[in-house]
């Protein structure tokens, strides 16, 4: 009996306590993960929107100082007569008191500027300078650019969408351009005569996007009001892509609806949960500048702010693993603690069930239900001790009933000899010891369980205990180890049950090619002392007495098929009994004739009758010669009589002889006619004698009969009855 | 806030090609009409392939660009080939420039109108009274014959290089090329759906568009050096659309080298719309050809519109294939 592994009661712990503990763990885990999550992800909403919100307003008044730049010029040339001549040095002043403009430029209308076509006068910056340039016709017609074209158009001031600009050496621009005009007579604006440009690098704004980049893998990035990128972390996005270029790209509809918010909302938000260009997700603010409505996004990668909790709860989740790794040690030692000694009661268990009663659980010393479990174990196995003690003692012969009850109440195990009342029965099988000595002895042995097997289920049936059997005979008693009032008439109708037993045994005999025999049953009731007889090696109960040697006597005087009882037992019978005869005979050792008596049947409560074996005797047309010698104590006695059988019956014979005969005298005999020879013996008992002057006439009660005489008998019987 | 655009003279691909013309290379120089993108995609391939090495050709590609007129080049003798549209070439031709056509690029018009659906504009006559921003001079034409064709009064506003007026709200609707501008709006923020588009040659102004122009002395010198380029342009052509993704990185190559303000996706978008107009409606069978009743239906129409006096002869304009 090999346990597995997984049946190991210490498996089966770890297992449960791993499982449940990481059941809990992992609740915690994940409601923890889920809410500092929630948090954080909150916060970091909260915070993009005010730095997106901050950031744009920051950019916002840099525009708004830049706007402010033109005022001046355009103020100078909407004022009437104004002297051009000056305008260069108004130019030149403006831009070196407005630091945060490159250059500044005043372009005129066709024909509106003195003396040319078209012009042009441009103040920049190159190396910490401020130069000149003044653009006509043949250099540039700057009237189809951007920056002079849509304010034009507009009517109004406007913010121009980036460019690279060569002047400049390359650097990112954007232009405000303010139209002005003629002014009529009475002082309302006329038609446009120009436009004034101020120029700004957007270096600084890249700078300023990049200084305020916080969070780890959080990214900036501004838009033109046509969508295109004018910062951004990957420089080749700048003036390329445009929002909507890289959602074209990326194909993300969530990144074009966002590029779409930017352009037409003030603000807003929006968490994104993976698309192709924030697969990790992210948190989306935006903020318009609203100068030259551009718009400013901040976006935080989700992976990014959770790292941290990803790491606290990785680390959390080490810790857990470890704690509950931890939480299998004492798991360890509280399922060794219960398994050690349940294996070792097991073992005693097994060494019980193969009977070895000696257990030995004393190492288990553990004061829990364990230990409790290990003193009951001793406990039974000390119970079992007293219990086999004894079946021993009463052996396979008593009911189940009787045993169980007596295993049961405290009194059965107190087993000390008592003087009792009860009704011994004797019975044996007549002539069966001589019979047995012509028999095969596997058929002996056939023969005595097939006999035994029934009387011993009849005996049971009434309660009897068997005392002893010794070959064929059986010593029985009633009235103990359990007390019966009625042991005398469960005795009487037990026997003569047994006796209605034999017919049916001596036809399977018969069929078995095995011998007729006849049994004999004495019954005598009496005080004898019982109680367990015998060492502790080896006991038994059973009852000891005179009246049991008196029973054993009593039995001799049996023939075959009859059931004698005592006087004592007769007298608590009396009314019940039917009595075919009664007799008188002398014992040795006993004083005086003996009164017994033949019974043929019981009534009341254990009604019992002898079937009726009164067969009819056959006068013998050709009396069958028979020798016949004496036999005392079962030993046969050598010297011859001869005499003839002259009347037949299935069980009995009348034989004529001259020679002497005795009553009760027991007899061996054999057909003298040498045609039998070799047909074996039979066995009787004389039961009545006439006696005449010549010869006598002796009735013999066959108790044995060997099966070939048998055969010739039952001929002579049929040839007799078809005559 | 000078876009000029410098002029970058690429020679690519020298070394890497097998030479399969005998003898001395032809140098040549071809000016596109804009600043490079998929427009040109046909020569940059057939370039960067050696197509035009395999010609007998050593090729200069100019960049084009707004102040850069491609047929002036011609006159000038800055290059020997030059792009530029049908009608602008035969303007040109009716006011006395030598040029010739070599061959017919563009079949199909794809310059559209566009405005936006919550301006009011969503079929033809609600043009009238409106401001549409119209390119100057050829670019006129179409639009213009369109108005006409529905009897709509329109308020024409000049415009240049951008959509900015029309992002900024200051006009109702502007012309643009189908493969280009128009793709910008969409990347500008834009929404298919929210825009009403009027494209030309649906109305029966289906004007063919790029042609290939080189002065007449250039052809009756060396007609077969004009061949030859026509073939190997058309060889490139051919090859862009049957390997468009290494097209366009040659393409994006041109791009980043003149530092355009543009982006990968908007000249896949302008490349695949390349293939529709060059192959035309026919399918590819008709590429580089110009048959006489297109070139008199447009002739026609300048004539009618007096953007020309007289009508170029045919034969004496168009050189190319049949």
């Amino acid at each position: 009996m090999k346990a597995r592994i997984w049946n190991h009661i210490i498996f089966k712990l770890a297992l449960m306590v791993i499982a449940a503990s990481s059941v809990v763990f992992g609740f915690v885990l994940l409601y923890s993960y889920t809410f500092s999550k929630e948090i954080i992800l909150k916060d970091a909403e909260r915070r993009a929107r005010y730095l997106a919100l901050s950031v744009a307003r920051r950019i916002e008044q840099e525009f708004r100082s830049v706007q402010k730049a033109p005022l001046g010029i355009t103020a100078f040339l909407e004022t009437p007569d104004s002297d051009l001549k000056k305008l260069d040095n108004l130019i030149l002043r403006t831009v070196r008191d407005h630091p945060e403009v490159f250059g500044m430029a005043v372009a005129f209308e066709e024909n509106t500027f003195p003396g040319t076509l078209l012009h042009c006068s441009y103040y920049y910056r190159k190396d910490g300078q401020i130069v000149h340039d003044v653009q006509t016709p043949e250099t540039e017609d700057y009237h189809r650019e951007d920056w002079y074209h849509i304010p034009k158009i507009l009517n109004r001031p406007c913010w121009i969408e980036p460019y690279y600009d060569d002047t400049a050496g390359g650097v990112l621009m954007t232009s405000y351009s303010v139209p002005f005009y003629f002014v009529n007579p009475d002082g309302s604006p006329g038609a446009l005569r120009g436009i004034v440009v101020a120029d700004v690098s957007l270096k600084w704004l890249s700078e300023l996007v990049a200084s305020v980049t916080t969070v780890r893998d959080s990214q900036f990035f501004i838009i033109s009001d046509t969508g295109r990128f004018v910062t951004h972390r990957r420089p080749e996005f700048i003036m390329r892509e445009t929002v909507f270029s890289l959602a074209e790209n990326f194909d993300d509809a969530k990144m074009r609806e966002f590029g779409r918010a930017m352009l037409r909302e003030g603000s807003g938000l929006a968490v994104v949960n993976g698309s192709p260009m924030f697969p990790d997700g992210a948190i989306l603010a935006h903020a318009q500048i609203p100068s030259p409505k551009w718009s400013l996004a901040a976006a935080f990668s989700k992976d990014a702010l959770l790292e941290d909790i990803h790491g606290l709860h990785r680390e959390t989740l080490v810790l857990a693993i470890v704690g509950i790794l931890m939480m299998l040690a004492p798991s360890y030692l509280v399922a060794r603690s219960i398994a050690k000694p349940l294996r070792k009661m097991a073992e005693a268990a097994r060494k019980i069930k193969q009977g070895d009663l000696d257990i030995d659980l004393s190492d288990v010393k553990v004061r829990d239900e364990v230990g409790e479990l290990a003193e009951s174990l001793t406990d039974m196995s000390r119970g079992l001790k007293e219990r086999d003690f004894i079946r021993d003692t009463f052996g396979r012969y008593l009911t189940k009933e009787v045993v169980s009850s007596i295993l049961e109440s405290k009194d059965g195990l107190k087993l000390g000899g008592e003087q009792r009342e009860i009704s011994v029965m004797m019975s044996d099988l007549r002539g069966f010891t001589a019979l047995t000595s012509n028999m095969a002895p596997e058929d002996v042995i056939k023969f005595l369980n097939r006999y035994l097997g029934s009387m011993i289920e009849i005996l049971i049936e009434y309660r009897g205990t068997i005392d002893e059997i010794i070959g064929d005979g059986i010593l029985a008693f009633f009235g103990a180890p359990q007390d019966l009032d009625d042991h005398p008439a469960r005795a009487v109708a037990c026997a003569l049950r047994m006796q209605n037993a034999m017919e049916h045994i001596n036809a399977l005999n018969e069929a078995d090619g095995l011998p007729h025999l006849e049994m004999g049953v004495a019954i005598n009731t009496g005080a004898v002392v019982v109680g367990n007889i015998g060492s502790e090696k080896r006991s038994k109960y059973g009852a000891v007495g005179a009246q049991v040697n008196f029973t054993g006597r009593m039995e001799s005087f049996t023939t075959g098929g009859q059931v004698l009882v005592s006087q004592s037992t007769h007298d608590k019978l009396r009314d019940i009994l039917d009595i075919k005869t009664e007799l008188q005979v002398e014992m040795k050792g006993v004083v005086g004739k003996i009164n017994l008596y033949q019974i043929v049947g019981i009534r009341g409560t254990h009604e019992v009758r002898l079937s009726d074996k009164c067969y009819k005797f056959k006068d013998l047309d050709k009396p069958l010669g028979v020798c016949f010698y004496g036999m005392d104590s079962k030993i046969i006695d050598e010297k011859m009589r001869q005499g003839e059988i002259t009347q037949l019956s299935p069980t009995s014979a009348v034989v004529r002889t001259t020679d002497s005969i005795g009553q009760w005298e027991d007899l061996r005999m054999t057909l003298c006619d040498p045609v039998y020879e070799g047909f074996g013996d039979m066995y009787g008992k004389v039961v009545s004698i006439d006696k005449t002057n010549d010869y006598s006439l002796a009735m013999i009660r066959f108790t044995s009969v060997a099966p070939q005489i048998y055969k010739v008998f039952r001929e002579a019987l049929a040839a007799e009855n078809n005559s | 806030m000078k876009q000029t655009v410098s002029v970058v003279i690429l020679v690519i691909g020298l070394l890497s090609v097998a030479v399969a013309h005998e003898g001395p290379l032809d140098e040549v120089t071809l000016i596109p009409q804009w600043i490079p993108q998929a427009q040109f995609a046909g020569y940059m391939v057939a370039l960067e392939k050696g197509f035009y090495r395999e010609a007998g050709i050593d090729l200069t590609l100019l960049h084009g660009g707004p102040s850069r007129a491609p047929l002036s080049h011609l006159a000038t003798g800055k290059a020997t080939f030059a792009t530029d549209w049908l009608t602008n070439g035969i303007r040109q031709r009716a006011i006395g420039q030598p040029i010739v056509e070599l061959a017919q690029i563009i079949q199909k018009s794809a310059l559209i109108l566009v405005a936006r659906k919550d301006g009011g504009i969503l079929k033809p006559q609600d043009f009238d009274g409106k401001k549409v921003g119209l390119w100057e001079g050829h670019f006129y034409l179409q639009p213009m014959l369109f108005f006409r064709k529905f009897g709509v009064n329109v308020q024409v506003i000049p415009n240049y290089t951008s959509v900015g007026l029309f992002l900024k709200g200051a006009l109702d609707a502007i012309s643009v090329m189908y493969y280009n501008e128009y793709h910008t709006l969409i990347q500008n923020g834009l929404n298919h759906d929210e825009l009403s588009t009027f494209v030309l040659s649906d109305y029966g102004l289906n004007f063919p568009e790029d042609a290939i122009f080189t002065l007449e002395s250039t052809y009756k010198n060396n007609p077969d050096l004009c061949k030859r380029f026509v073939d190997a342009s058309i060889r490139g052509w051919v090859y862009a659309f049957n390997h468009q993704n290494e097209a366009l990185n040659i393409v994006m190559k041109h791009v980043d080298d003149a530092n355009t303000p543009s982006n990968r996706s908007h000249q896949k978008w302008m490349l695949a719309k390349m293939k529709e107009l060059i192959e035309g409606d026919s399918s590819g069978s008709k590429i580089g050809r110009l048959n006489r009743e297109e070139y008199m239906r447009v002739a026609e129409a300048m004539l009618e519109y007096r953007m020309i006096s007289e009508i170029p002869p045919f034969d004496q304009f168009y050189r190319g294939m049949q």
